[in-house]
């Protein structure tokens, strides 16, 4: 990847972020996305799992939901995705139905990863055309995201849990 | 409908009127799905030696065998029975055996002197020594021949290789098998590859007997949606069981062609994909939740709805949806079960996942996307794809019950 190249992925990944910031403060798990067609951005998402109390409205379905409500569904064979931590295996699927053409993300996810982290949905057998996948952009920035998440839990939890038991809970059922 | 008219729908009491929910009871059975771990259980084997013994050394040999190979302590072999006489052998192994068999003298007892208990001195048995993976052949009998009895009468050990399961069997008829095919194998009544058996029996016998009348209302939400052009045939039902109150939480059909945005319906493949049945009636119970813990008199249709289609879309789908049943104390699908006419794809299967569904019915196996079934195949769309969702408790953080729902 050239210079040139990264920064422009960089640009997009720090949008990514700031929707994870976002995430943050409204007390939903700090995963953020953007979409980018034609260098443009034409969707936003954040994890909003809590406010909607649905375990399936990850950053990427709230995104989806937004463009779709502008765009047809074939504008996304044409868009790229990203995304602060890697796509969990449904949101992997999705993507991959839905025709995405690229994904690049932050960190990954070795407790529901599709794109590496556990499986390879973005590659694997299926009648739906597989899309390459770019990690590790902000790898740091993504993951200190969700440390402070962490933290900030950890703080308002009524009675004490040890760092570790909180960032099992997180994983288990937010990311 | 009077208020207590609605707020007794969706809620049954010991029997379950498939009348009154307009259907019929579909007739069929359910059978578990295999997991992963499972299917690798029972195609994965491995090389193990076997050598020819009397009886009455049976023990010693093994003796000799924990000083010879000290990495046996970590290998779990203990579906394998170690000392297992000739006509608890396959078929094929007694004929070898028997063709093979060494003439062995009259031997000494080891310990000196013989007692009545002691198995007749000219006794056969044949011990399975150890995985081969752990010490070369010509190792093995090396330090076999430097001890009785082999070293008393003079015999060059006999170790041939023979192949064994490699893991435990998870029920009795499969222990049978592979005794039958392979080795003499033991069963305990565990499964360390998935569901205990008697977990899975007891909720088995638990759902089997409405199971088909929420299969069939599942399909008359697909119906309901494909015959009105906005969806695939396909539909789900999510059900409250505890003890025998049923409660019919949600029910959806697929709507993938309903169209987004202001575009009329459209059968552009794939659609859209978040319109899926399972991921429409997961919406639904998290809208009904928020309804309920916000105490909102009724739902506020938004923009995501639209484009989700969280929200309902036929007669079927809003006679469950209108009604306040969910338990009050749950957490997501926690405690729920999902009923569907076709196995749900891999990000469904994950939505279900991710829900922390108890349990999972499904009627049509879809080999090019499911996400549930298992196979002994390598993965591929005519195969099917064999990710079985539904129970990796090593990589994925929840784990429930699944079935296939086999017609009568
Ligand atoms: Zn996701
Ligand atoms: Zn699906």
């Amino acid at each position: 990847m050239d210079e040139e190249e990264r920064q422009y992925h960089e640009n997009f990944m720090r949008e990514a972020i700031k929707m994870a910031e976002l995430a943050l403060s409204s007390d939903e798990t700090p995963v953020g996305c953007v979409f980018v067609k034609d260098g443009e951005i034409i969707g936003r998402g954040m994890n909003e799992t809590n406010k909607t109390l649905n375990g399936t409205r990850h950053a990427e379905f709230v995104a989806l939901i937004q463009i779709l409500s502008k765009y047809p569904i074939s504008i996304l064979q044409s868009t790229d995705l990203y995304v602060t931590v890697e796509p969990c295996v449904m949101c992997a699927s999705a993507l991959r139905q839905y025709g995405i053409r690229a994904v690049y993300f932050g960190c990954w996810n070795d407790r529901f990863g599709g794109t590496g982290g556990v499986l390879n949905i973005h590659e694997d057998p299926s009648i739906d055309k597989p899309y390459p996948v770019h990690g590790g952009i902000f790898r740091e920035e993504a993951i200190n995201l969700l440390r402070r998440f962490y933290v900030q839990e950890n703080s308002k939890a009524p009675e004490p849990h040890s760092k570790k038991t909180r960032e099992l809970k997180l994983l288990e059922s937010s990311v | 409908m009077t208020a207590s008219q609605t707020a007794q729908h969706g809620i049954f009491h010991g029997h379950v009127d498939a009348q009154k929910l307009g259907v019929t009871p579909k007739k069929g059975r359910l059978v578990p799905l295999r997991t992963r771990d499972e299917i690798r259980a029972a195609t994965e084997l491995l090389d193990a030696y076997v050598v020819e013994v009397p009886a009455v050394f049976a023990s010693a040999v093994l003796n000799v065998i924990r000083i010879a190979i000290p990495n046996i302590r970590d290998v779990n072999i203990q579906h394998l029975r170690r000392v297992v006489h000739l006509s608890f052998l396959p078929e094929h192994l007694q004929q070898t055996f028997i063709a093979s068999a060494q003439t062995w003298p009259s031997p000494e007892h080891p310990d000196g002197e013989a007692r009545a208990s002691d198995p007749n001195p000219t006794e056969i048995r044949y011990l399975l020594v150890s995985p081969a993976s752990l010490i070369a052949s010509q190792d093995l009998v090396a330090a076999l021949a430097r001890e009785p009895p082999f070293s008393i009468a003079n015999i060059v050990p006999h170790v041939i290789t023979i192949p064994v399961p490699a893991l435990a069997p998870t029920s009795a008829e499969e222990a049978q098998q592979w005794s039958e095919k392979y080795w003499s194998i033991s069963y305990k009544n565990t499964n360390p590859y998935g569901p205990h058996p008697s977990l899975l029996e007891r909720n088995q016998a638990g759902i089997e007997p409405y199971a088909g009348t929420w299969l069939a209302l599942a399909k008359v939400a697909g119906g309901q949606m494909s015959g009105r052009g906005i969806g695939a045939n396909v539909g789900c039902a999510i059900v409250h069981k505890e003890r025998k109150e049923h409660r019919v939480i949600a029910v959806a059909g697929d709507a993938r062609w309903r169209g987004t945005g202001d575009s009329k319906p459209c059968r552009e493949e794939p659609g859209n994909v978040m319109a899926h049945a399972a991921m429409r009636a997961i919406g639904m119970v998290a809208r009904k939740r928020v309804r309920l813990e916000q105490s909102l008199d009724e739902l506020t249709s938004d923009a995501a709805g639209q484009i989700a289609c969280d929200v309902p879309l036929s007669p079927v789908e809003n006679s469950f949806f209108s009604v306040d049943n969910l338990p009050s104390t749950g957490y997501l699908c926690l405690d729920l079960d999902i009923y569907l006419t076709h196995e749900p794809c891999v990000m469904c299967s994950m939505a279900i996942l991710h829900s922390r569904f108890r349990r999972c019915v499904f009627e049509n196996a879809v080999k090019a996307t499911g996400g549930l079934m298992t196979s002994k195949e390598s993965p591929s769309v005519e195969n099917g794809l064999g990710y079985g969702i539904f129970w990796r408790p090593a990589e994925l953080n929840w784990k429930f019950l699944a079935w296939h729902w086999e017609n009568e």
